[in-house]
């Protein structure tokens, strides 16, 4: 808040304060006391003398950076993570404007619905039915052989893997973002529609000239926002349907760190990558946060 | 430019499956309350009905009324935004109940202004000009030409949000004009504008229909409003036209108590308890004890429906009551100064009865001697008196 600043006072404010000590309580032993541990990205981590292992400054960075598979992964991390927050966009945009243009509520209300089911399941279930559906012998692979187009193997092929990531993970989530922009359409005043109907606009040059330009402020913040998260690509979906085969295309860095630091205990090297991962999200978070405030006037505080 | 005919139509909102089935229950369950102002029928909610009405090429004409009287609506009918449930509409010779907005020629100012926000000045003037493929130099001069003529040239590279409501009306008026359409519809163009910018606009309407020969329907809920701008004025209420006429005709000849107290401010005082009496063909009417004899045009008029003597709702308008040294027994309640008249609120009768009376020729001791308590007297001629049959509540003379 600009201008006058209240004047702190303890006497008459401090039920508020004393409502936001167990947050803050359990913020600093569950998020800021476990951050000693990034110690360990610094040592030669031994489990048998645990944060007294030897210092050994960075060169768990240095030994990080010139594998080849790091660079792999930050590759394989931003192309499925740019890709999905793209079509994370376009998709429930033009979704939302078509819903927007049904004239039935009670279809709208149906579709609705049942976008946003597969929202609700976890990456564990989807897995499950991806595997099943996209399977050689699946639903997707009978079809598309019925159609004398040969089958494709979605979960193996390294070269279409990372779009079967793209995809389903779109389709999982789009019903939200749909949600989102209908919520924003919504609040289009209904008499520009009838305005521009009187000046003579089709109903696509109202969607071109109307719609889309009013939801774009809408668009520019969910897009900002999601920047933040532009380092994560999905660790749970990645880790729940990738397999070797796919590591040079599919391999993302969480995948990479859990793999490192969990299963063949280097966890030095491990919490290397994790506290890089961890140091760009940070700056790309305040970035878009920047960003969403210069072009949406996007502010929290 | 285009004349524009209504014949009987009828606008009915039908219910929604979920409504139907509530009424339905309803119906069973319960003696059915009837709600203020709709009128429901099994088909839906009835808000518009029976009107017809011809406008002629270039003529104002304002819809005025309470809200929730069908003025909007039918304002939206002619414009094409709702469906007309029934009656035809023609604008000119043709038949448009079915014609698309777009195709309607009809240009229509809201009361929100309904300017793009995305949009500056000059893009929301060209908007329309755009979509018809119009050529950007034609539509530049056309956009400056309107520009220049509602004073916004300044403006033209603002956002509307930059502007303030006076400058939105401005440009949401220049849309249209840019245009040439054949009928101007205006809802409500000036209802979220202040006291004072209302009737600087007002005045600006007047000049603009000077400027651009149109046909106009505007609707408001505002009687001044309707007074000062339509050449005709239709009052409505719940869904039914109550009187179409010139501002002076409606103001003089009130076709019943609804129209007699929308119209004129502060409205008009009406006596439940007066008697229209007969002696030897002379009309006169009486109140309390005291009795007047109306004017030629009244006898006439009497006459000439044969009206017989019968007590009636008698009304006369504030401005042409005063105070005098005989007539009717009253108690100052309550002075409104207006400057130049003051507002007086009487009880005469066990009522509130408003008298206008005219500071001009008051000295400031008579002006003070109007306190509350203070007996006053009060009489009106017999041209002013407006008789209202008491079952029918129309004017008798009508």
């Amino acid at each position: 808040m600009k201008g006058k600043k209240k004047k702190f006072n303890i006497s008459t404010l401090w039920q508020y304060y004393a409502m936001l000590v167990p947050g803050v309580v359990l913020t600093f032993i569950f998020s800021y006391i476990p951050l000693y541990g990034v110690i360990i990205a610094f040592e030669k981590y031994n489990v048998g003398m645990g944060f007294n292992s030897p210092w050994v400054g960075l060169e768990n960075f240095r030994y990080l950076f010139s594998q080849p598979t790091f660079t792999r992964t930050i590759w394989n991390t931003l192309f499925i993570s740019v890709w999905k927050l793209a079509l994370g966009i376009i998709v429930p945009v033009t979704i939302a404007v078509l819903l927007n243009e049904m004239r039935s509520d009670k279809l709208k209300r149906f579709y609705q619905t049942l976008i946003y089911i597969p929202n609700f399941l976890s990456w564990i279930i989807m897995a499950g039915v991806l595997m099943d559906i996209l399977s050689s012998t699946g639903a997707i692979n009978t079809i598309l052989a019925k159609l004398g187009m040969g089958t494709v193997n979605f979960l193996g092929d390294a070269k279409v893997f990372p779009w079967t990531m793209i995809v389903s993970d779109v389709w999982k989530g789009f019903g939200y973002g749909t949600i989102v922009y209908l919520a924003a359409l919504l609040g289009i005043d209904p008499s520009l529609y009838e305005s521009a109907m009187l000046d003579g606009a089709t109903r696509w040059q109202q969607i071109k000239n109307i719609t889309i330009p009013l939801l774009m402020p809408t668009i520019i913040l969910m897009t900002v926002l999601s920047l933040g998260s532009v380092l994560n690509a999905g660790f749970d979906q990645v880790y729940n349907l990738y397999s070797p085969a796919v590591w040079e295309t599919g391999d993302i860095i969480d995948t990479y760190v859990y793999r490192l630091g969990i299963q063949q205990a280097q966890y030095s090297v491990g919490a290397a990558v994790g506290l890089f991962k961890s140091l760009v999200s940070a700056i790309m978070v305040v970035t878009s946060y920047r960003l969403a405030d210069k072009l949406a006037g996007y502010r929290i505080l | 430019m285009a004349s524009l005919t209504l014949k009987n139509i009828k606008k009915i909102y039908p219910f929604s499956s979920d409504e139907q089935k509530k009424a339905k229950k309803k119906k069973d369950d319960e003696p059915e309350k009837k709600q203020v102002n709709l009128q429901i029928t099994d088909e839906g909610v009835v808000a518009v009905q029976e009107f017809s009405l011809d406008i002629a090429d270039k003529e104002f004409i304002v819809l005025v009324g309470p809200s929730g009287c069908g003025k909007s609506t039918t304002l939206r009918m002619i414009a094409g935004l709702e469906d007309i449930s029934g009656g035809e509409l023609y604008i000119g010779d043709k038949l448009v109940n079915d014609v698309a907005p777009k195709d309607r020629d009809i240009a229509m100012v809201f009361q929100n202004y309904a300017l793009y926000p995305h949009m500056t000045v000059y893009e929301n003037l060209a908007f329309a000009l755009k979509l018809r493929r119009i050529p950007k130099d034609e539509i530049d001069i056309k956009v400056r030409e309107a520009a220049t003529v509602l004073d916004i040239m300044q403006y033209l590279d603002r956002k509307p949000k930059a502007l303030s409501g006076g400058q939105r009306q401005r440009v949401a008026i220049g849309r249209y004009i840019v245009r040439e359409p054949q009928v101007m519809l205006m809802d409500e163009p000036l209802s979220n504008l202040d006291a004072k910018l209302r009737n600087q606009m007002r005045a600006e309407i007047i000049k603009l229909r000077n400027t651009i020969d149109t046909t106009f329907i505007y609707v408001t809920h505002d009687q001044t409003e309707a007074m000062t701008l339509g050449d005709r004025i239709v009052i409505m209420k719940d869904g039914f036209i109550q009187q179409i006429g010139t501002p002076q005709v409606v103001f003089n000849h009130p076709y019943n108590i609804f129209v007699a107290t929308f119209i004129g401010t502060p409205q008009m005082n009406l006596f439940e308890n007066a008697e229209l009496l007969k002696n030897n063909g002379r009309y006169s009417v009486k109140l309390g004890d005291y009795t007047v004899e109306l004017s030629e045009d009244k006898q006439a008029a009497l006459s000439a429906k044969n009206v017989a003597a019968q007590p009636v709702t008698l009304g006369v308008r504030p401005e042409h009551i005063s105070l005098s040294a005989g007539g009717i027994d009253a108690k100052v309640d309550v002075t409104e100064m207006m400057g130049s008249s003051v507002h007086l609120h009487v009880d005469a009768f066990g009522q509130d009865v408003i008298l206008i009376v005219s500071t001009l020729n008051m000295t400031q001791k008579e002006l003070d001697s109007l306190n509350h308590g203070t007996d006053v007297r009060f009489d009106f001629p017999g041209n002013v008196c407006h008789l209202f049959s008491k079952e029918t509540g129309i004017n008798l003379e009508a």
